[in-house]
C-alpha cells in the first residue's frame, strides 16, 4: 500500500508535483500515467526518499521511506536502469545492495535467476545493453522480496520478447498480492498490464480509477439516420447528450442503446446504424491530458 | 552507530572497482619510492654539505618530504568513496537501499577510515624505513623509529593522512563529482607550498595555521602553536567539513 497525501514538490518557482493525493492498493497493478514532464519520476523519487517533498506526505505500508530499517524488504524500485557503476559486475552490484539490508548473498543468485541474468552475473554492467540493464534493475527491485514495487518505465529498451516477459512478471507480482506501481507515458502499454490507472498532468491528479472506467467514460451510442437534425433534438428532449460524429452519424451519450432504438421506433425514425462506439484507452488518455501536455507539438 | 550491513556493502563497492584499489596501492608504492628518492638525494646533499649545514640536517624531515605526494593520493581515495556514486548514478540505488542518509554517510566515513588507515600506515612506515636505511647506506645520519619526533610521525602521521581521506570524502559529498573534488583537495593541499614565495604576513598565516600544514608541523615539533593545539586545529577543521557535508547531504535532493 502506498499513500500520497497532498504531496507537493517545487523546484525554485516551478511546481512539479501539485497536491497529489491517491492510494495504491495491494494485489493490483496500478498504472501511473502522464505525458513526459508530468511529475511521475519526481513523485517516485519522493516515495523513495530521494527528493524531499515541499509539502505533504508519502508513505509505504504506513511509514515514510526514511523510517524503514530495511527499505529493500519493503519497497523495491527500478528508477534508472543505467545507474549502475560501469566497472562493477552485475553480481557485485546486487551483492552490495543485499548487504545493506542484511539479506543473504544467496538472494543475489535467486533474483538473477528470476530475471534470466544468471549467465551475465560476472560481467561488468557497463557492457550491458539497455534491455540487460533493465533486467538487472528489476533483479535489484526484487532482492528484498518486497511487498511494494515501484517501476519507472520498465518496458523501455526491451525487445518484443522482453516486453512480453516483463508484462507477465508484473502481472505475476501483483497476483502474489504485492502493491505494484508502474509508470509509463504509453497508454497502450498500460492497457495490457494495469488493473487501475492514476493519470497525472503538470503535477496534478487528472483521473484515477479502474481500467474499464476509462474507456467507458468516452463510450457513446452511434446512430445513423436520414433525418439526423430532427432526431438529435428529439434525443436531447429525452435527456441524452448528442454530438456529431465524423461521418454524419450522431454520437449519443446519457442514453442506453436499447432506449435509443425504442425511441426511434416510437417516432418511426428509420435507422441505418445503431451501434456502440468505444474509445480506445489511447484516445481517453489523449483527451484527459490534452491540457496537461508539457512539451506538446503546436496544434 | 555504524550499521554493519551498510559498512559491508561499502567494502563490496570499494573492492569491486579498480580505481579505488589501484589508488590505494599507488599511494603505498609512491610513498615507498619517495622515501628512497628523498633519502638518496639527502644523503648526497649531506656528503657535500658544510659543517654548519650538517648541524641543521634533519634526517626525519628529509625523508618524509614525499608525504606531500602521499596526502594527495590518500585524500583522492576519500573523494572516490563519495564521488564514484555520484558519477555513476548509483547514489539513488544506495539511498533507496539504506534509507536514512546519515546511515549511508556514516558507513562511507567508516569505510574511508578503515581503508585509508592501513594504506596510510604502510605509506608512512615504508617511507620512513626505506628513507632512513637509504640515508644510513649513504653515510648520512639517520633516526631510529624511537628517535626525536620519529615516533610521533610513525604513530600520528598515518592518522593525519587518514583524516585527510575523510577530508576528501567530505569534499566528494559537497561537490558531488570526482574531478571537482580532487581539484579542490589538491589545490588545498598544495597551496601551502606556495607560501614560501608569498608576502611575509600571508606566509606566516599559511605556515602556522593552514590546517594540513599545522598538523605536520606539530609532528615535526616545528609548529608555532603548541603541538596539541596545531593538531587540534587540523582535527577540528576536518570535523567541521564533515559536519557541513552531512548537513548538506541530509537536506538536499539526491
Amino acid at each position: 500500500m502506498i499513500q500520497l497525501n497532498g504531496l507537493t514538490k517545487r523546484y525554485g518557482d516551478k511546481l512539479v508535483v501539485d497536491d497529489l493525493t491517491f492510494t495504491v492498493r495491494p494485489g493490483l497493478v496500478t498504472g501511473f500515467l502522464g505525458p513526459n514532464g508530468a511529475g511521475k519520476s519526481t513523485t517516485m523519487r519522493m516515495l523513495l526518499g530521494l527528493d524531499l517533498p515541499t509539502a505533504g506526505t508519502v508513505t509505504v505500508n504506513g511509514r515514510p521511506h526514511h523510517e524503514l530499517r530495511h527499505p529493500l524488504r519493503v519497497v523495491g524500485s527500478l528508477l534508472d536502469a543505467r545507474a549502475v557503476h560501469p566497472r562493477r559486475t552485475a553480481y557485485k552490484h546486487l551483492l552490495y545492495l543485499a548487504q545493506t539490508n542484511g539479506l543473504p548473498a544467496s538472494r543475489v543468485g535467486e533474483v538473477l535467476d528470476r530475471v534470466g541474468m544468471s549467465a551475465a552475473a560476472g560481467r561488468r554492467a557497463g557492457a550491458f545493453s539497455l534491455g540487460m540493464s533493465q533486467r538487472l534493475g528489476l533483479a535489484a527491485a526484487l532482492l528484498g522480496d518486497p511487498p511494494v514495487l515501484l517501476l519507472d518505465e520498465p518496458v523501455n529498451g526491451l525487445d518484443p520478447e522482453g516486453v512480453r516477459w516483463i508484462r507477465a512478471l508484473i502481472r505475476g507480482l501483483a497476483a502474489e498480492g504485492r502493491t505494484v506501481l508502474v509508470s509509463s507515458h504509453l497508454m497502450s502499454e498500460m492497457a495490457v498490464t494495469a488493473d487501475r490507472l492514476v493519470v497525472i498532468g503538470k503535477g496534478r491528479l487528472i483521473a484515477e480509477g479502474d481500467l474499464g472506467a476509462f474507456t467507458e467514460t468516452g463510450a457513446a451510442v452511434a446512430v445513423r439516420t436520414p433525418d439526423a437534425a430532427a432526431f438529435a433534438r428529439r434525443l436531447e428532449l429525452s435527456g441524452a447528450q448528442v454530438r456529431p460524429g465524423e461521418s454524419g452519424e450522431l454520437l449519443v451519450t446519457g442514453m442506453s442503446m436499447p432506449d435509443v432504438g425504442r425511441l426511434a421506433c416510437a417516432e418511426s425514425v428509420p435507422l441505418y446504424e445503431l451501434s456502440t462506439r468505444r474509445v480506445s484507452l489511447e484516445e481517453a488518455f489523449m483527451e484527459l491530458t490534452r491540457d496537461a501536455v508539457e512539451y506538446g507539438a503546436a496544434r | 552507530m555504524i550499521d554493519t550491513g551498510a559498512l559491508r556493502a561499502e567494502w563490496t563497492k570499494f573492492s569491486s572497482i579498480r580505481a579505488t584499489m589501484v589508488l590505494s596501492l599507488a599511494a603505498v608504492v609512491v610513498s615507498a619510492l619517495s622515501g628512497w628518492l628523498f633519502g638518496n638525494a639527502a644523503a648526497g646533499e649531506y656528503a657535500a654539505a658544510t659543517a654548519q649545514e650538517r648541524l641543521d640536517f634533519d634526517p626525519l624531515m628529509e625523508v618524509m618530504r614525499g608525504v606531500f605526494i602521499s596526502q594527495l593520493l590518500v585524500s583522492a581515495l576519500g573523494v572516490l568513496v563519495a564521488s564514484s556514486e555520484y558519477g555513476s548514478g548509483t547514489l539513488h540505488a544506495s539511498l533507496a537501499a539504506v534509507g536514512r542518509r546519515g546511515r549511508l554517510m556514516a558507513a562511507k566515513a567508516g569505510i574511508t577510515a578503515l581503508t585509508a588507515l592501513p594504506v596510510s600506515v604502510a605509506s608512512v612506515w615504508l617511507m620512513f624505513a626505506i628513507g632512513q636505511s637509504t640515508l644510513a647506506a649513504g653515510g648520512a645520519p639517520s633516526v631510529p623509529p624511537g628517535g626525536p619526533h620519529a615516533l610521533a610521525m610513525l604513530l600520528l602521521g598515518p592518522v593525519v593522512l587518514t583524516l585527510l581521506a575523510l577530508f576528501g570524502l567530505a569534499l566528494g559529498f559537497l561537490l558531488r563529482g570526482t574531478a571537482a573534488a580532487v581539484n579542490v583537495s589538491t589545490a588545498f593541499l598544495l597551496l601551502p607550498t606556495l607560501a614560501s614565495s608569498s608576502p611575509g604576513f600571508l606566509r606566516d598565516l599559511m605556515e602556522n595555521f593552514w590546517p594540513s600544514t599545522a598538523a605536520f608541523q606539530a609532528l615535526y615539533g616545528t609548529s608555532w602553536l603548541p603541538p596539541a593545539a596545531a593538531f587540534g586545529l587540523f582535527v577540528a577543521f576536518v570535523a567541521a567539513l564533515l559536519v557541513a557535508a552531512f548537513a548538506r547531504f541530509e537536506r538536499r535532493d539526491a
